[in-house]
């Protein structure tokens, strides 16, 4: 770092966010894997205002992780990616109790990341407490899975239409979708 | 999940995605987008931290109330480390020797060939 940038109390050049597209695209290369993924991209984006204060409201959780498969090998906390694990089909099941959801089938960080605690990447706790404390409204009594499939016309065509459905039956008024 | 997102958000469900991956999400296009910059994995806080998940599920509800229109990213202030090289390493060409490069290689061919697998059982692709 320059003089000049540390007393200006500039970051350091690489503190940015990580441009994954980028990285991923010149890993794949690299490793010899010839035609490049295309990443979705559109000039327009949809918006939908909220019609009533999220007290009112019924708020749906979505997901990319996958309910614990036993018999489907290493599945974390700390396992490597794990292929076998994935799924998909858009399933769904019970917010009671405490659902055992892992991330094993996700290229998550695992050189700085563990997946020890699932409330990183399934907030189903903390919007429960939010539910009973009356931030939100309520829950739908079900949460909902989605599968990472590598083919964007199949989550198109297959994923979005099965989710909507689904978010509908339960009645649901806004969804929170965590990324993994 | 950007592309999920989307159809929601035309379908009159209004959403916000939570996420790590800046650059994917915003180059998709969503109407609420509440960035975490955090390894990936961490969307929804960090881990064993109740305070950094508790801090974060409530940006994300901000962000769904107020975001004033689509394209909506809200950075939340939480950073992960006081040293930021944990973002050089991700998949980073760069960083690697000929031999790591290799031996990704290698192991990449073995998950590709599990991933197949997992789909002709799941009746998804066939087995040619």
């Amino acid at each position: 770092m320059s003089d000049q940038s540390e007393s200006l109390g500039f970051s350091q050049v690489h503190d940015v966010p990580i441009p994954y597209i980028h990285r991923i695209s010149s890993y794949y290369q690299t490793l010899g894997y010839g035609k490049p993924y295309e990443w979705a991209r559109y000039a327009d984006v949809p918006f939908t205002p909220l019609e009533k204060p999220l007290n009112q409201s019924r708020v749906a959780l979505v997901t990319t992780a996958a309910p614990y498969q036993p018999e489907k090998g290493d599945q974390g906390p700390g396992a490597p990616y794990n292929a076998a694990a994935k799924f998909y089909r858009v399933y769904t099941d019970s917010i009671d109790g405490e659902p055992d959801l892992r991330v094993s089938h996700i290229g998550i960080d695992r050189k700085h990341t563990t997946a020890e605690d699932i409330n990183t990447w399934f907030p189903l706790k903390q919007l429960k407490r939010l539910r009973d404390e009356g931030r939100v409204g309520d829950l739908t009594p079900r949460f909902y899975g989605a599968p990472t499939n590598r083919s964007q016309r199949t989550t198109i065509d297959q994923d979005c239409v099965e989710l909507l459905d689904e978010l509908r039956a339960d009645q649901a008024d806004v969804a929170i979708i965590v990324a993994n | 999940m950007s592309l999920i997102a989307r159809h929601l958000e035309e379908n009159g469900i209004p959403t916000v995605v939570m996420g790590c991956a800046k650059d994917i999400v915003e180059g998709v296009g969503v109407p609420r987008f509440m960035f975490s910059d955090f390894p990936l994995g961490n969307a929804a806080g960090r881990p064993n931290d109740e305070s950094s998940q508790a801090f974060t599920i409530e940006l994300a509800l901000k962000v769904l109330e107020t975001a004033p229109a689509a394209r909506t990213t809200v950075q939340s202030p939480l950073t992960w480390s006081d040293d930021p090289g944990w973002k050089l390493d991700f998949s980073n060409v760069e960083q690697l020797s000929e031999e790591e490069i290799a031996e990704r290689r290698r192991a990449f061919d073995e998950i590709k060939s599990v991933a197949k697998q997992r789909r002709v059982e799941d009746g998804v692709a066939d087995s040619a």
